[in-house]
């Protein structure tokens, strides 16, 4: 009898549940609201639902965080890293060049928790923000498992196929979905790293296994150093706590080691540094930030300028100019050849002369 | 700042709640019914988001795919069960072997570290889409609520069984229990499998849901399952004193840990505090039960001296 009642109170209060949080905004307002609001809170909640920017645009300026701005962008970065911060200012302050006080910000950071992603995306779906920035892979995805209206623009994200499962990638995602690429110029790092240590037989690839993007990079400048003749290992690492212990073996291994760009890495130069720089292994780096920690030399993309590409493309979908559905990816404009100065100063390597130092 | 922003994002708070809701009956059933603080769930969160992913990416039907989760929860469970009775190893140590041991099955099942499953290719069970102008039948409130009303009528049933009895009794008094002749290795074996293995589901769900399954998904789970299981029983405890009401409970303190979370991007709060909000949601709450008996019980009457 007890058990029968207990089961048949369980069910009662789930079905409660569902009647509360499911259905559409409407139902929920008017459940938990006074009557007498019911009508502006069931208009609003339309409004939000309809995102289009135009129609938030027309119907509800007041939906908006700062009171006046045309349009609200929200923006998800999965967690704090100069790359990525760098993207999300770039972005920033290209569309406030663009449109002005017009738009307003709503920026979260996940703290590199992936299910963060999903309750920031929730809170800008429901908001009924004109436009979402994914900074990085897993917001991306995030912001595509939560919505197929509202525009989503993703940067620092190297493959976009990959990353949303797309088969026959062809350039363009379609749907509600654009963003620019941080896929560095792997042949020419490849290149570059033949151009400086032609002599060199072994190179090792160290990179951390908890990231996808590392593991298709050093996949194709391994082929493409096996093309150029080298011999290469790869040396995954988990975390930083076995970081070390694999660098070691891999300076003492080989003649040059590769670091793609990799944000477990990135974070923990000094530890590459310090084992390389002792053992006198040359590093080359797969962005900017990782060479002025523990590199000789880079090919770089700038992420402000990938930032501010993106930046450029939301304003064109803000304003109608452009459809987000026909916008292919958009990659960085231009590459730069670096290098840090103190670590070849200290190795005894001499840099070509189009080699701009880091930090000039 | 529009309190109906809120509202209408609270549905969303609800159906992720409610995910974690299962995972966090996970932990009760070790953390409170066993006696251990099982810390393999941090890793097969991901175990069982993993498999569900490449199942379903390989043509697999989501129920499969997502039974087979459930067992290989229960297969990493078993693992953290044999390390700590048949090899007596500490409990809480076998956890934390097996997760770390986790990392690399998961990063080989899945081939790398990061796995998408569109929602717009694969009939998912749930996703964060699936909240809003979705039939009602396909609604990830309903159909998680009705998995989670399932669930609990089974382990109420289970749990009243003779095996069921005596695995409380196992986590009640260990010596006690042994002395009526039940094989006590055996069921904390069994507990942790089926902790595991609801994680496991939890982690299937998890990953249809956000679209995604990730190698560091699982990190600081066990923090969020022990958050609901603590505010479910700090607000419903009183309240809820039959077993399957208790699981009840912890799967609201699990919706009510993501209702404050969401607030507080509501709120605008910088989000770099997010994790000391959490630590502190946990600590007032792990406090109330101390707080009360300490403060505010009444002075106990001798009775019939």
């Amino acid at each position: 009898m007890k058990k029968m009642l207990a089961i048949a109170m369980a069910m009662t209060m789930g079905l409660g549940l569902v009647a509360c949080g499911g259905g559409n905004d409407a139902s929920s307002s008017s459940a938990s609201e006074p009557a007498t609001e019911d009508s502006a809170q069931t208009e609003e909640g339309d409004a939000a639902e309809g995102s289009e920017s135009d129609a938030a645009q027309g119907e509800a300026p007041e939906e908006t965080p700062s009171a006046g701005a045309e349009y609200t962008v929200g923006i998800c970065q999965l967690v704090q890293h100069d790359a990525l911060d760098a993207a999300t200012q770039g972005f920033k302050d290209a569309l406030t060049e663009e449109l002005g006080e017009a738009v307003a910000f709503d920026e979260q950071n996940a703290q590199n928790d992936s299910n963060t992603c999903s309750t920031i995306i929730n809170g800008f779906v429901s908001s009924g923000v004109d436009l979402i920035l994914a900074n990085a892979t897993p917001a991306l995805q995030a912001a595509q498992a939560g919505t197929n209206e509202i525009p989503i623009l993703g940067t620092s994200v190297t493959e976009y196929g990959v990353a949303l499962g797309i088969d026959d990638f062809n350039g363009t995602v379609g749907g509600n979905i654009s963003g620019t690429s941080d896929l560095a110029p792997l042949e020419e790092q490849a290149a570059m790293l033949q151009e400086l240590f032609p002599d060199a037989k072994n190179v090792g690839l160290v990179y951390c296994t908890a990231e996808a993007n590392s593991q298709y990079q050093v996949d194709t400048v391994q082929t493409a150093l096996e093309g150029l003749g080298y011999t290469c290992t790869q040396y995954g690492f988990s975390d930083s706590n076995d970081l070390s212990s694999v660098v070691t073996t891999a300076a003492d291994n080989n003649d040059v080691l590769y670091v793609p760009t990799d944000n477990t890495a990135a974070s923990n130069t000094p530890i590459i540094d310090n084992v390389c720089r002792a053992k006198k292994v040359p590093v080359i780096a797969g962005e900017e930030n990782i060479c002025a920690g523990c590199g000789v030399a880079t090919l770089s993309i700038s992420y402000y300028d990938l930032g501010v590409g993106t930046g450029k493309m939301a304003a064109k979908i803000l304003t109608g100019e452009a459809n987000i559905s026909e916008m292919p990816i958009e990659y960085a404009p231009q590459f730069t050849k670096k290098y840090n100065a103190t670590i070849c100063e200290d190795l005894g390597i001499t840099i070509p002369d189009d080699y701009v130092a880091i930090g000039e | 700042m529009n309190i109906m922003n809120l509202i209408s994002a609270l549905p969303g708070a609800v159906a992720q709640g409610l995910v974690w809701g299962i995972m966090a009956i996970g932990v009760y059933i070790t953390f409170r019914i066993l006696d251990i603080a099982d810390l393999t769930v941090d890793g097969t969160l991901c175990t069982g988001g993993a498999v569900c992913i490449m199942l379903m990416q390989s043509g697999q039907n989501v129920w499969v795919s997502m039974a087979l989760a459930l067992i290989a929860g229960m297969l990493a469970g078993m693992a953290t069960g044999l390390l700590h009775t048949f090899m007596g190893i500490p409990a809480i140590l076998a956890g934390i072997l097996t997760q770390l041991g986790l990392y690399s099955v998961n990063l080989k099942i899945m081939g790398k570290a990061n796995q998408a499953i569109n929602v717009d290719k694969f009939d998912l069970l749930v996703s964060l889409r699936f909240i809003k102008g979705v039939p009602f039948y396909k609604n990830t409130i309903l159909l998680v609520t009705l998995m989670i009303v399932f669930l609990i009528v089974f382990l109420y049933w289970f749990f009243g069984t003779e095996l069921g009895c005596s695995l409380r009794a196992t986590g009640c008094n260990d010596k006690m229990a042994r002395a009526q002749g039940i094989n006590t290795d055996f069921n904390r074996v069994l507990g942790l499998m089926i902790s595991n293995g609801l994680v496991a589901l939890a982690g299937a769900l998890l990953s249809q849901y956000q679209g995604f399954a990730d190698i560091n998904m699982g990190r600081g789970a066990i923090v969020i399952g022990l958050a609901a299981v603590i505010i479910g029983e700090a607000i419903f405890g009183k309240v809820f004193r039959n077993f399957g009401f208790r699981l009840l409970g912890v799967a609201f303190g699990s919706i009510i840990y993501y209702f404050v979370l969401q607030i507080v991007i509501w709120l605008g709060i910088d989000t770099d505090l997010l994790k000391l909000l959490s630590a502190v949601v946990v600590a007032v709450f792990l406090a109330i039960p101390t707080w009360k008996s300490r403060y505010f019980s009444k002075p106990a009457h001798k009775e019939g001296v």
